[in-house]
């Protein structure tokens, strides 16, 4: 019955006899104490990263409360949820191929079909964020399973549309822009409160099985790469010793047409200087020019002198072969 | 004391009043419903969250409406074009109707084994009408798994919300497989496929290869003849000049010109192997037989 007095004003508290051992005053001030530190629980503090849910018996009544100091009704009414939603939480989908040595996981789990009908092992990596904190909270089960599940199925459609070559080379970062798109959409649907920030294709293999075969396509398209750039080399090689050999060839004939040119004009000026000293005494020069070269033939040919009016044996050319040069003439 | 009597009343008054409270009084959370029976039998369900009043004699029954995923193990189906194919899906169901629910499944675990039952009837119906192309294929367009599981997904929600009070919200496929006894098979003809596809680039390397090289070649051919032609062209153009100026100067004077070629040709045409038959009555030798009457 203490309790139902509280409102009343204390001005009798230092007017009290003494032996009552608990003064009504101090206990009332307890009882003030008491319900101040209660009605205390009700403030509460959102750091700068977090944001709160506040649920009322169970009810959400602030679904996004920011950072600050907000007050609430004092515990057990209100709950206080916070959440860091700014900060991005990773999970796997898909896998790695079963590790042959130590044989810990499962083969099927990480292989998916793809469209032309070979396997092929892909693991994703998932980022993801809280978009509304409530519905995170509140509206599934187990966030990471309904996320892992809706990229799976997602990555599992992309991958059966596509082929195996596609898959490992060109359409890595269309697979993963679709991949997100497609399970955000999902999940949108199923209200999960959760914003996906990335889907990495963290490792893409073929099967153990066809691995070396898969290399040898690598190395097949790196020899093709070598052969063509052999090719290109050859061509960068021959082009420009074309070149060269062109201008070489235009070089000479230029210097043939200076030196044809000059030699005519050379041996025209020389005729014309002969010429006009010919002219002078056309007889003597003549005889001259004529007795000049015949000193410089005959030395160095055979000769056979034979009389004008003789008849000529020509068996003596045959006979002459190791025969000194000159013959005598037959008389 | 006169005052213990009613005191002690007055408590067990008040004590009656907070369990009377107490007792007619629940909370929702979010995260479930609540379910009123009285006395077994079913009364009302709530679906609010918040708090609830009741009858003191009703009790309370919580059950989770979240939003929950089953995995149901991995199962092989028979397409129509008669090939297997392993399926591994997920279902992502919610209690809609817990009066339905208590009444029909009871738990979670029950629920999943009817939603297990329902959803391989149906996708086993499904996959058996459509050509396995309609799941795996290379061209995007024609790969209908997501309106086959669409309807799927309506069909179970149907049936599942109708028995049990389950919502269905999604069935997908997470993981397509072939049998584990298809595999060698399959690795075979993926072996089989990238060999030819390595041949194919090595082919193709050499096919660029030798392009390239025959363009050189042809490039090649066509600046060495056209320097050729240049070339020709310009030495015809001293060739021409040369004879024209050796024209001009021969034509004033042809007979010497004659005379002096004639005599040059001599000196290169006659070597020590040529023999002269020189008759005594030669320009030359005229005055070797007679003296300086030879001369005149």
């Amino acid at each position: 019955m203490s309790t139902l007095d509280l409102g009343a004003p204390e001005a009798a508290a230092p007017a009290s006899p003494p032996p009552v051992p608990p003064p009504r005053g101090r206990r009332r001030r307890y009882a003030w104490w008491a319900a101040g530190l209660w009605l205390a629980t009700g403030l509460y503090l959102v750091p700068s990263d977090q944001q709160a849910v506040v649920t009322r018996f169970g009810a959400v009544v602030e679904p996004r409360a920011l950072p600050g100091l907000h007050l609430a009704w004092p515990w057990p009414i209100d709950r206080v949820y916070r959440l860091k939603v700014r900060q991005l939480q990773r999970l796997a989908a898909g896998g790695d191929p079963a590790d042959p040595v130590l044989g810990r996981a499962d083969a099927s789990r990480s292989q998916f079909l793809t469209g032309d009908q070979n396997l092929i092992h892909v693991r994703a990596v998932v980022q993801y964020s809280v978009a509304a904190p409530a519905p995170y909270l509140f509206a599934s089960e187990d966030v990471a399973a309904v996320i892992r599940s809706a990229v799976e199925s997602e990555l599992a459609r992309c991958l059966s549309g596509r082929g195996v070559d596609a898959v490992l080379t060109t359409e890595k970062a269309a697979i993963q822009d679709e991949v997100r798109a497609g399970a955000q959409r999902l999940l949108n649907e199923y209200g999960a409160g959760v914003a996906l920030a990335s889907v990495n294709l963290e490792s893409v293999l073929p099967p153990a099985e066809a691995a070396g075969a898969f290399r040898e396509v690598a190395s097949a398209r790196a020899d093709a790469a070598r052969i063509v750039n052999e090719a290109l080399g050859y061509a960068s090689s021959v082009l420009p010793r074309a070149r060269g050999e062109a201008r070489q060839l235009l070089e000479s004939a230029a210097a043939y047409k200076q030196r044809k040119i000059n030699e005519a004009a050379g041996d025209a000026a020389r005729f014309q200087q002969v010429a006009a000293e010919y002219a002078k005494a056309a007889e003597v020069t003549g005889e001259r020019l004529y007795q000049e070269a015949m000193v410089e033939i005959l030395p160095k040919i055979r000769k056979l002198i034979v009389d004008a009016q003789g008849s000529l044996d020509l068996t003596i050319i045959r006979r002459g072969e190791p025969a000194p040069a000159a013959a005598p003439p037959a008389p | 004391m006169m005052h213990d009597r009613p005191k002690l009343v007055r408590a067990a008054l008040a004590a009656a009043a907070l369990w009377l409270l107490w007792a007619s009084l629940f909370t929702v959370r979010e995260t479930e419903f609540a379910f009123l029976t009285q006395f077994g039998r079913p009364v009302r369900s709530v679906a609010e969250a918040g708090l609830h009043f009741k009858w003191p004699v009703q009790n309370v029954t919580y059950f989770d409406r979240r939003l929950r995923i089953y995995n149901p193990r991995p199962s092989e189906f028979l397409t129509r074009d008669k090939k297997n194919i392993v399926v591994e899906n997920y279902v992502a169901w919610r209690i809609d109707d817990p009066e339905k629910f208590v009444q029909s499944v009871g738990d979670a675990g029950a629920a999943e084994l009817r939603l297990h039952d329902i959803i391989w009837s149906g996708l086993s119906a499904a996959l058996g009408s459509q050509e396995l192309d309609a799941l795996v294929s290379p061209d995007p367009a024609a790969v209908r798994a997501r309106q086959i599981l669409d309807r799927l997904t309506e069909d179970s929600d149907r049936s599942a919300l109708r028995q049990y009070g389950i919502r269905v919200v999604d069935v997908r496929i997470k993981r397509l497989n072939l049998p584990e006894q298809n595999k060698q098979s399959v690795y075979a003809r993926m072996r089989a496929e990238r060999e030819r596809i390595a041949r194919q680039y090595r082919a193709e390397g050499e096919e660029q290869a030798l392009a390239i090289r025959a363009d050189a070649d042809r490039q090649r051919e066509e600046i060495l003849s056209a320097a050729y032609r240049e070339a020709e062209r310009t030495r015809g153009e001293g060739d021409a000049e040369a004879t024209r100026v050796y024209g001009q100067a021969y034509a004033r004077n042809p007979r010497l010109y004659r005379f002096l070629r004639t005599l040059e040709s001599y000196k290169r045409v006659l070597d020590d192997k040529t023999t002269a038959i020189l008759s005594s009555d030669s320009e030359l030798l005229k005055v070797l037989m007679r003296g300086q009457s030879g001369a005149q």
